[in-house]
Protein backbone atom coordinates (compact mmCIF):
# COMPACT_ATOMS: atom_id res chain seq x y z
CA UNK A 1 0.00 0.00 0.00
CA UNK A 2 1.51 3.23 -0.86
CA UNK A 3 1.64 5.81 1.75
CA UNK A 4 -0.76 8.57 1.75
CA UNK A 5 0.26 11.98 3.69
CA UNK A 6 -1.26 12.22 7.31
CA UNK A 7 -2.27 15.82 8.27
CA UNK A 8 -0.40 16.81 11.15
CA UNK A 9 0.16 20.69 13.52
CA UNK A 10 4.13 21.40 14.68
CA UNK A 11 2.30 24.11 17.11
CA UNK A 12 5.68 25.96 16.96
CA UNK A 13 8.38 26.24 14.81
CA UNK A 14 10.96 25.39 17.90
CA UNK A 15 9.09 21.90 18.75
CA UNK A 16 10.94 18.30 17.96
CA UNK A 17 7.13 16.82 18.25
CA UNK A 18 4.64 17.14 15.98
CA UNK A 19 1.09 16.12 16.59
CA UNK A 20 -1.55 14.42 13.58
CA UNK A 21 -4.52 15.89 13.02
CA UNK A 22 -6.34 12.66 10.90
CA UNK A 23 -7.45 9.26 11.72
CA UNK A 24 -5.15 6.26 10.98
CA UNK A 25 -6.09 4.84 7.96
CA UNK A 26 -2.75 2.96 7.35
CA UNK A 27 -0.78 5.48 5.75
CA UNK A 28 2.46 6.45 7.66
CA UNK A 29 4.33 9.47 5.84
CA UNK A 30 3.77 12.71 7.29
CA UNK A 31 2.35 15.51 5.33
CA UNK A 32 5.34 16.93 3.58
CA UNK A 33 7.59 14.21 4.71
CA UNK A 34 9.49 11.75 7.26
CA UNK A 35 7.55 8.11 7.82
CA UNK A 36 5.91 7.11 10.63
CA UNK A 37 5.26 4.49 13.28
CA UNK A 38 2.14 3.30 12.19
CA UNK A 39 -1.56 3.47 14.73
CA UNK A 40 -0.83 6.62 15.79
CA UNK A 41 -4.44 8.63 16.35
CA UNK A 42 -5.89 11.77 16.20
CA UNK A 43 -4.30 14.00 18.79
CA UNK A 44 -1.27 12.34 19.36
CA UNK A 45 2.57 13.38 19.19
CA UNK A 46 5.32 12.27 16.87
CA UNK A 47 9.01 12.75 17.13
CA UNK A 48 10.32 14.69 14.30
CA UNK A 49 14.32 14.25 15.09
CA UNK A 50 15.88 11.53 17.03
CA UNK A 51 15.16 12.44 21.02
CA UNK A 52 17.77 11.29 23.45
CA UNK A 53 16.96 9.83 26.92
CA UNK A 54 16.83 12.84 29.50
CA UNK A 55 15.94 15.86 26.51
CA UNK A 56 13.06 17.88 26.43
CA UNK A 57 10.15 17.18 24.94
CA UNK A 58 9.53 20.32 23.18
CA UNK A 59 5.91 21.34 21.82
CA UNK A 60 4.34 24.97 21.77
CA UNK A 61 7.75 25.89 22.22
CA UNK A 62 8.11 24.92 25.56
CA UNK A 63 9.09 21.72 27.39
CA UNK A 64 5.94 19.52 28.09
CA UNK A 65 8.20 16.65 29.07
CA UNK A 66 11.50 14.75 28.82
CA UNK A 67 12.34 11.44 27.18
CA UNK A 68 12.08 8.99 29.55
CA UNK A 69 14.05 6.41 27.18
CA UNK A 70 15.80 6.87 23.46
CA UNK A 71 12.67 7.99 21.17
CA UNK A 72 13.57 7.91 17.33
CA UNK A 73 12.56 10.44 14.84
CA UNK A 74 8.92 9.24 13.49
CA UNK A 75 8.16 7.38 16.99
CA UNK A 76 5.07 7.91 18.77
CA UNK A 77 5.80 10.51 22.06
CA UNK A 78 3.37 9.56 24.84
CA UNK A 79 3.34 8.14 28.83
CA UNK A 80 5.65 5.08 27.61
CA UNK A 81 8.64 7.46 26.56
CA UNK A 82 8.12 10.97 27.76
CA UNK A 83 7.16 12.49 31.25
CA UNK B 1 3.61 35.77 9.68
CA UNK B 2 3.34 37.96 7.29
CA UNK B 3 3.62 41.36 8.49
CA UNK B 4 0.49 43.02 9.75
CA UNK B 5 -0.90 46.11 7.78
CA UNK B 6 0.12 48.61 10.16
CA UNK B 7 -3.36 51.04 10.42
CA UNK B 8 -6.62 50.54 11.15
CA UNK B 9 -9.70 53.14 10.47
CA UNK B 10 -10.70 53.50 14.12
CA UNK B 11 -12.51 55.96 16.57
CA UNK B 12 -10.27 58.16 18.64
CA UNK B 13 -11.00 58.97 21.65
CA UNK B 14 -10.10 62.07 24.11
CA UNK B 15 -8.10 60.33 26.13
CA UNK B 16 -5.40 58.82 23.62
CA UNK B 17 -7.50 55.26 23.08
CA UNK B 18 -8.83 54.25 20.01
CA UNK B 19 -12.48 53.12 19.35
CA UNK B 20 -13.13 49.65 16.90
CA UNK B 21 -16.93 50.98 17.83
CA UNK B 22 -18.72 54.32 18.11
CA UNK B 23 -21.84 52.92 20.17
CA UNK B 24 -24.73 54.55 21.66
CA UNK B 25 -24.77 52.88 25.16
CA UNK B 26 -27.39 53.23 28.14
CA UNK B 27 -25.84 52.28 31.15
CA UNK B 28 -27.71 50.58 34.32
CA UNK B 29 -25.76 51.72 37.06
CA UNK B 30 -27.97 49.43 39.87
CA UNK B 31 -29.97 46.78 38.46
CA UNK B 32 -32.85 48.77 39.79
CA UNK B 33 -32.97 50.88 37.05
CA UNK B 34 -32.24 47.87 34.36
CA UNK B 35 -35.76 47.74 33.01
CA UNK B 36 -35.74 51.93 32.97
CA UNK B 37 -32.46 51.28 30.55
CA UNK B 38 -34.29 48.31 28.54
CA UNK B 39 -37.58 50.81 27.88
CA UNK B 40 -35.43 53.57 26.59
CA UNK B 41 -32.75 51.70 24.92
CA UNK B 42 -35.89 50.33 22.83
CA UNK B 43 -36.06 53.59 21.02
CA UNK B 44 -32.79 53.65 18.65
CA UNK B 45 -32.68 49.86 17.48
CA UNK B 46 -28.45 50.21 17.67
CA UNK B 47 -28.52 51.03 21.54
CA UNK B 48 -25.91 49.01 23.62
CA UNK B 49 -27.54 48.30 27.00
CA UNK B 50 -24.83 47.79 29.60
CA UNK B 51 -26.30 46.32 32.83
CA UNK B 52 -25.58 43.47 35.15
CA UNK B 53 -27.18 42.56 38.58
CA UNK B 54 -24.61 45.71 39.90
CA UNK B 55 -26.52 45.75 43.48
CA UNK B 56 -26.03 48.29 46.70
CA UNK B 57 -24.98 46.41 50.07
CA UNK B 58 -21.58 45.49 48.76
CA UNK B 59 -18.50 45.32 51.07
CA UNK B 60 -15.17 45.80 49.93
CA UNK B 61 -13.16 45.27 47.53
CA UNK B 62 -16.41 44.06 45.99
CA UNK B 63 -18.45 47.22 46.42
CA UNK B 64 -14.78 49.22 44.81
CA UNK B 65 -14.36 46.22 42.26
CA UNK B 66 -17.83 46.97 41.21
CA UNK B 67 -17.92 50.88 40.83
CA UNK B 68 -14.39 50.78 39.22
CA UNK B 69 -15.74 48.06 36.30
CA UNK B 70 -18.87 50.85 35.61
CA UNK B 71 -17.06 53.59 35.65
CA UNK B 72 -14.75 51.55 33.06
CA UNK B 73 -17.31 50.49 31.04
CA UNK B 74 -19.17 54.12 30.39
CA UNK B 75 -16.11 55.88 29.27
CA UNK B 76 -14.64 52.55 27.31
CA UNK B 77 -12.94 53.38 23.80
CA UNK B 78 -15.89 51.82 22.03
CA UNK B 79 -18.45 54.00 23.75
CA UNK B 80 -19.75 57.10 21.31
CA UNK B 81 -22.09 58.40 23.78
CA UNK B 82 -23.29 56.91 26.70
CA UNK B 83 -26.65 57.87 28.45
CA UNK B 84 -25.78 56.87 32.35
CA UNK B 85 -29.05 55.88 34.69
CA UNK B 86 -29.11 56.18 38.60
CA UNK B 87 -31.79 55.33 41.17
CA UNK B 88 -31.04 58.09 43.04
CA UNK B 89 -29.63 61.83 42.94
CA UNK B 90 -26.78 61.39 45.11
CA UNK B 91 -25.54 58.62 42.92
CA UNK B 92 -26.15 61.02 39.75
CA UNK B 93 -24.30 64.02 41.04
CA UNK B 94 -21.27 61.20 41.68
CA UNK B 95 -21.77 60.25 38.26
CA UNK B 96 -21.75 63.94 36.52
CA UNK B 97 -19.10 64.98 38.14
CA UNK B 98 -16.75 61.53 37.08
CA UNK B 99 -18.12 61.92 33.16
CA UNK B 100 -17.41 65.87 33.04
CA UNK B 101 -13.83 65.46 31.66
CA UNK B 102 -14.78 62.31 29.66
CA UNK B 103 -14.87 64.34 26.32
CA UNK B 104 -17.87 62.40 24.70
CA UNK B 105 -21.54 62.83 24.22
CA UNK B 106 -23.30 62.26 27.70
CA UNK B 107 -26.15 62.28 29.98
CA UNK B 108 -27.19 61.43 33.63
CA UNK B 109 -30.49 60.71 34.74
CA UNK B 110 -31.52 59.63 38.29
CA UNK B 111 -35.26 57.60 38.36
CA UNK B 112 -36.08 59.44 41.66
CA UNK B 113 -36.13 62.75 39.85
CA UNK B 114 -37.81 61.91 37.50
CA UNK B 115 -42.02 62.18 37.49
CA UNK B 116 -43.34 58.73 37.07
CA UNK B 117 -42.52 55.75 34.61
CA UNK B 118 -44.16 57.16 31.67
CA UNK B 119 -42.55 60.37 31.91
CA UNK B 120 -39.08 58.68 32.86
CA UNK B 121 -38.93 56.87 29.93
CA UNK B 122 -39.94 59.99 27.53
CA UNK B 123 -37.20 61.65 29.46
CA UNK B 124 -34.48 58.69 28.71
CA UNK B 125 -35.74 58.21 25.28
CA UNK B 126 -35.29 62.30 24.78
CA UNK B 127 -32.01 62.11 25.68
CA UNK B 128 -30.49 58.95 23.86
CA UNK B 129 -32.02 60.98 20.78
CA UNK B 130 -29.46 63.72 21.10
CA UNK B 131 -26.65 61.70 21.91
CA UNK B 132 -27.27 59.46 19.14
CA UNK B 133 -27.28 62.75 16.78
CA UNK B 134 -24.24 63.61 18.79
CA UNK B 135 -22.02 60.68 18.60
CA UNK B 136 -21.99 60.80 14.67
CA UNK B 137 -20.09 64.15 14.92
CA UNK B 138 -17.13 61.38 14.96
CA UNK B 139 -15.75 60.08 12.06
CA UNK B 140 -12.93 56.81 11.59
CA UNK B 141 -9.74 57.65 10.67
CA UNK B 142 -6.64 55.92 10.17
CA UNK B 143 -5.02 54.72 13.92
CA UNK B 144 -1.53 52.58 14.49
CA UNK B 145 -2.68 49.24 15.17
CA UNK B 146 -0.73 49.51 17.98
CA UNK B 147 -3.86 51.00 19.80
CA UNK B 148 -5.84 47.61 20.18
CA UNK B 149 -6.06 45.83 23.05
CA UNK B 150 -7.02 41.83 22.72
CA UNK B 151 -8.93 40.11 25.23
CA UNK B 152 -8.21 36.56 24.84
CA UNK B 153 -10.28 33.94 25.51
CA UNK B 154 -11.22 30.30 25.07
CA UNK B 155 -14.27 28.36 25.96
CA UNK B 156 -15.84 24.74 24.90
CA UNK B 157 -12.88 23.69 24.45
CA UNK B 158 -11.70 20.27 22.80
CA UNK B 159 -8.05 18.89 21.26
CA UNK B 160 -8.76 21.16 17.83
CA UNK B 161 -8.82 24.64 20.54
CA UNK B 162 -5.44 23.24 21.54
CA UNK B 163 -3.73 22.49 18.22
CA UNK B 164 -5.60 24.93 15.86
CA UNK B 165 -7.57 27.97 17.46
CA UNK B 166 -5.29 28.66 20.33
CA UNK B 167 -2.44 28.58 18.84
CA UNK B 168 -3.66 30.86 15.39
CA UNK B 169 -4.59 33.55 18.21
CA UNK B 170 -1.12 33.25 19.58
CA UNK B 171 0.31 34.23 16.18
CA UNK B 172 -2.24 37.16 15.75
CA UNK B 173 -1.21 38.64 19.65
CA UNK B 174 2.56 38.35 18.80
CA UNK B 175 1.96 40.69 15.32
CA UNK B 176 -0.58 43.11 17.23
CA UNK B 177 2.18 43.06 20.11
CA UNK B 178 5.16 43.70 17.98
CA UNK B 179 3.36 46.59 16.57
CA UNK B 180 3.34 48.14 19.99
CA UNK B 181 0.04 46.51 20.81
CA UNK B 182 -1.21 44.70 23.80
CA UNK B 183 -3.25 41.52 25.09
CA UNK B 184 -4.87 39.99 28.33
CA UNK B 185 -5.36 36.71 29.22
CA UNK B 186 -7.58 35.93 32.46
CA UNK B 187 -9.11 33.12 33.90
CA UNK B 188 -5.86 31.97 36.37
CA UNK B 189 -6.80 28.94 37.61
CA UNK B 190 -6.64 27.79 33.55
CA UNK B 191 -2.90 28.41 33.78
CA UNK B 192 -2.24 25.74 36.68
CA UNK B 193 0.48 23.15 35.44
CA UNK B 194 2.23 25.95 32.80
CA UNK B 195 4.26 27.44 35.92
CA UNK B 196 7.34 26.92 34.33
CA UNK B 197 6.72 27.99 30.80
CA UNK B 198 4.61 30.91 32.69
CA UNK B 199 8.04 31.57 34.63
CA UNK B 200 10.35 31.48 31.60
CA UNK B 201 8.13 33.95 30.05
CA UNK B 202 7.86 36.76 32.99
CA UNK B 203 10.48 40.14 32.11
CA UNK B 204 11.48 39.93 35.82
CA UNK B 205 11.71 37.55 38.54
CA UNK B 206 9.70 39.68 40.96
CA UNK B 207 6.49 39.57 38.13
CA UNK B 208 7.24 35.95 37.90
CA UNK B 209 6.63 35.47 41.58
CA UNK B 210 3.47 37.70 41.77
CA UNK B 211 2.22 35.67 38.27
CA UNK B 212 2.59 32.23 40.23
CA UNK B 213 1.27 33.41 43.52
CA UNK B 214 -1.98 34.26 41.49
CA UNK B 215 -1.94 30.74 40.07
CA UNK B 216 -1.12 29.02 43.19
CA UNK B 217 -4.09 30.50 44.96
CA UNK B 218 -6.47 30.35 42.32
CA UNK B 219 -5.40 26.33 43.19
CA UNK B 220 -5.55 26.55 46.39
CA UNK B 221 -9.61 27.84 46.02
CA UNK B 222 -9.79 25.21 43.56
CA UNK B 223 -8.40 22.15 46.63
CA UNK B 224 -10.63 23.99 49.48
CA UNK B 225 -13.69 22.66 47.27
CA UNK B 226 -12.15 19.45 47.30
CA UNK B 227 -10.90 19.35 43.49
CA UNK B 228 -7.59 17.97 43.55
CA UNK B 229 -6.21 19.34 39.85
CA UNK B 230 -2.43 18.60 40.21
CA UNK B 231 -1.61 14.54 40.45
CA UNK B 232 -4.96 13.66 38.56
CA UNK B 233 -4.25 15.59 35.58
CA UNK B 234 -4.03 14.96 32.91
CA UNK B 235 -6.87 12.59 32.88
CA UNK B 236 -7.13 9.43 31.86
CA UNK B 237 -9.32 10.51 28.89
CA UNK B 238 -7.08 13.21 28.46
CA UNK B 239 -3.86 10.59 27.96
CA UNK B 240 -6.66 8.74 25.41
CA UNK B 241 -7.00 11.91 23.88
CA UNK B 242 -2.93 12.22 22.99
CA UNK B 243 -1.98 14.43 26.17
CA UNK B 244 0.96 13.03 27.92
CA UNK B 245 1.84 15.61 30.64
CA UNK B 246 0.00 18.60 32.89
CA UNK B 247 1.98 21.40 31.16
CA UNK B 248 1.02 20.17 27.60
CA UNK B 249 -2.75 20.11 28.80
CA UNK B 250 -2.33 23.49 30.43
CA UNK B 251 -0.78 24.95 27.43
CA UNK B 252 -3.19 24.13 24.85
CA UNK B 253 -5.13 26.62 26.34
CA UNK B 254 -1.79 29.30 27.52
CA UNK B 255 -1.00 28.80 23.06
CA UNK B 256 -3.38 31.49 22.97
CA UNK B 257 -0.93 34.47 24.54
CA UNK B 258 1.24 33.49 21.56
CA UNK B 259 5.12 34.02 22.44
CA UNK B 260 5.86 37.72 24.19
CA UNK B 261 6.92 38.04 27.70
CA UNK B 262 4.38 39.03 30.01
CA UNK B 263 4.98 42.14 31.19
CA UNK B 264 1.98 42.65 34.40
CA UNK B 265 -0.69 41.00 36.59
CA UNK B 266 -3.80 42.81 36.61
CA UNK B 267 -6.92 43.17 38.78
CA UNK B 268 -10.31 42.57 37.45
CA UNK B 269 -10.93 45.27 35.10
CA UNK B 270 -7.66 46.77 35.57
CA UNK B 271 -6.29 49.06 33.15
CA UNK B 272 -2.84 48.10 31.97
CA UNK B 273 -0.07 51.21 31.70
CA UNK B 274 2.00 50.17 29.11
CA UNK B 275 1.60 47.90 26.19
CA UNK B 276 2.33 44.21 25.85
CA UNK B 277 1.24 41.26 27.62
CA UNK B 278 -0.92 41.14 31.04
CA UNK B 279 -2.89 38.33 32.70
CA UNK B 280 -5.39 39.27 34.46
CA UNK B 281 -6.49 37.86 37.62
CA UNK B 282 -10.69 36.60 37.15
CA UNK B 283 -12.63 33.86 37.66
CA UNK B 284 -12.82 31.06 34.87
CA UNK B 285 -16.31 31.89 33.58
CA UNK B 286 -16.19 33.29 30.41
CA UNK B 287 -19.06 36.13 30.81
CA UNK B 288 -17.28 37.42 33.94
CA UNK B 289 -13.54 37.48 32.74
CA UNK B 290 -14.27 39.27 29.43
CA UNK B 291 -16.17 41.80 31.14
CA UNK B 292 -12.90 42.35 33.22
CA UNK B 293 -10.52 42.71 29.95
CA UNK B 294 -13.31 45.13 28.28
CA UNK B 295 -13.79 47.13 31.38
CA UNK B 296 -9.47 47.08 31.13
CA UNK B 297 -9.94 48.44 27.56
CA UNK B 298 -10.05 45.75 25.38
CA UNK B 299 -11.39 46.75 22.05
CA UNK B 300 -12.12 42.45 20.89
CA UNK B 301 -11.76 39.95 22.08
CA UNK B 302 -10.28 36.91 20.29
CA UNK B 303 -12.36 33.64 21.47
CA UNK B 304 -11.22 30.24 20.44
CA UNK B 305 -13.57 27.54 20.55
CA UNK B 306 -14.05 23.72 20.18
CA UNK B 307 -17.56 22.77 20.73
CA UNK B 308 -19.69 26.07 20.30
CA UNK B 309 -20.34 28.67 23.11
CA UNK B 310 -21.72 31.90 22.80
CA UNK B 311 -20.08 34.40 25.18
CA UNK B 312 -19.72 37.95 24.11
CA UNK B 313 -19.76 41.19 25.40
CA UNK B 314 -22.20 44.38 24.02
CA UNK B 315 -19.25 46.61 24.04
CA UNK B 316 -16.10 44.37 22.75
CA UNK B 317 -16.98 42.80 20.10
CA UNK B 318 -16.05 39.26 20.48
CA UNK B 319 -14.27 36.98 17.18
CA UNK B 320 -15.19 33.02 17.64
CA UNK B 321 -12.22 31.09 16.28
CA UNK B 322 -12.88 27.37 15.75
CA UNK B 323 -11.10 24.84 14.29
CA UNK B 324 -12.99 21.89 14.84
CA UNK B 325 -14.77 20.80 11.18
CA UNK B 326 -18.00 19.82 12.76
CA UNK B 327 -18.80 22.75 15.08
CA UNK B 328 -17.71 25.15 12.39
CA UNK B 329 -20.12 23.22 10.33
CA UNK B 330 -23.35 23.13 12.72
CA UNK B 331 -22.63 26.90 14.10
CA UNK B 332 -21.57 28.46 10.61
CA UNK B 333 -24.05 31.72 11.64
CA UNK B 334 -22.62 32.30 14.99
CA UNK B 335 -18.64 31.74 14.27
CA UNK B 336 -16.85 34.56 12.43
CA UNK B 337 -13.31 32.24 11.57
CA UNK B 338 -13.76 28.91 10.63
CA UNK B 339 -9.87 27.31 10.55
CA UNK B 340 -10.57 23.41 10.50
CA UNK B 341 -8.72 23.46 7.29
CA UNK B 342 -5.90 23.47 9.27
CA UNK B 343 -7.25 19.52 9.69
CA UNK B 344 -9.25 18.90 6.42
CA UNK B 345 -7.01 20.09 3.90
CA UNK B 346 -3.67 20.84 5.34
CA UNK B 347 -3.82 24.61 6.04
CA UNK B 348 -1.01 25.42 7.66
CA UNK B 349 -1.19 27.11 10.82
CA UNK B 350 0.84 30.33 9.70
CA UNK B 351 -2.27 30.76 6.90
CA UNK B 352 -4.74 30.00 9.26
CA UNK B 353 -3.40 32.90 11.78
CA UNK B 354 -3.49 35.40 8.19
CA UNK B 355 -7.03 34.30 8.13
CA UNK B 356 -7.83 35.50 11.64
CA UNK B 357 -5.81 38.46 11.28
CA UNK B 358 -7.24 39.62 8.09
CA UNK B 359 -10.79 39.12 9.92
CA UNK B 360 -9.86 40.86 13.12
CA UNK B 361 -8.81 43.76 11.00
CA UNK B 362 -11.68 44.04 9.01
CA UNK B 363 -13.70 43.75 12.45
CA UNK B 364 -11.93 46.16 14.22
CA UNK B 365 -12.56 48.86 10.42
CA UNK B 366 -16.43 48.13 10.83
CA UNK B 367 -17.00 44.46 9.80
CA UNK B 368 -19.91 43.39 12.23
CA UNK B 369 -19.08 39.97 14.23
CA UNK B 370 -21.53 37.15 14.60
CA UNK B 371 -21.73 37.64 18.41
CA UNK B 372 -22.43 41.57 17.79
CA UNK B 373 -25.11 40.32 14.81
CA UNK B 374 -26.91 37.93 17.46
CA UNK B 375 -26.62 40.65 20.90
CA UNK B 376 -25.14 38.09 22.85
CA UNK B 377 -22.86 39.07 25.60
CA UNK B 378 -23.41 39.59 29.57
CA UNK B 379 -21.81 41.89 32.10
CA UNK B 380 -21.04 39.69 35.10
CA UNK B 381 -18.83 41.57 37.93
CA UNK B 382 -16.75 39.06 40.34
CA UNK B 383 -17.89 38.99 44.46
CA UNK B 384 -15.79 37.58 47.07
CA UNK B 385 -17.87 38.29 50.01
CA UNK B 386 -21.72 37.85 50.91
CA UNK B 387 -23.23 41.43 50.80
CA UNK B 388 -24.75 43.40 53.54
Amino acid sequence: MSAVERAHVIVDPRDNVTTVLDQDTGPHRLHGGMELAPGVPFGHKVALRAIARGEPVIKYGVAIGHATCDIAAGEHVHVHNCA
Amino acid sequence: MADLPSHFSGFRRSDGRVGVRNYLVVLSTVALVNRWAELIAAAVPDARIVAGEFMRGLRDPDAARQERACEALATHPNVGACLVLCHDAASARHWREYLASCGRPHAVLALMEQDGMEAAVRAGQHRLARLDEARRAVARQSCPLGTLMLGLECGGSDPTSALVANPAIGLVVDAVIDAGGSAIVSETVEFVGAEDPVRARCGSPPLAERLLAAIAAAEQRMEEDGERYRGVNPTAENIEAGLTTLVEKSMGAVAKTGSHPFIGLLEFGEKPMTPGLYLMDTPFFSPCSITGMVAAGAQLTLFGLGVFNPSGNPLAPTVKVCGNPITAARWRDAIDVDLSEVLTERLGLDQAAQRLRDFLLDTAAGRESSAERWREGQFIVPKTLTPL
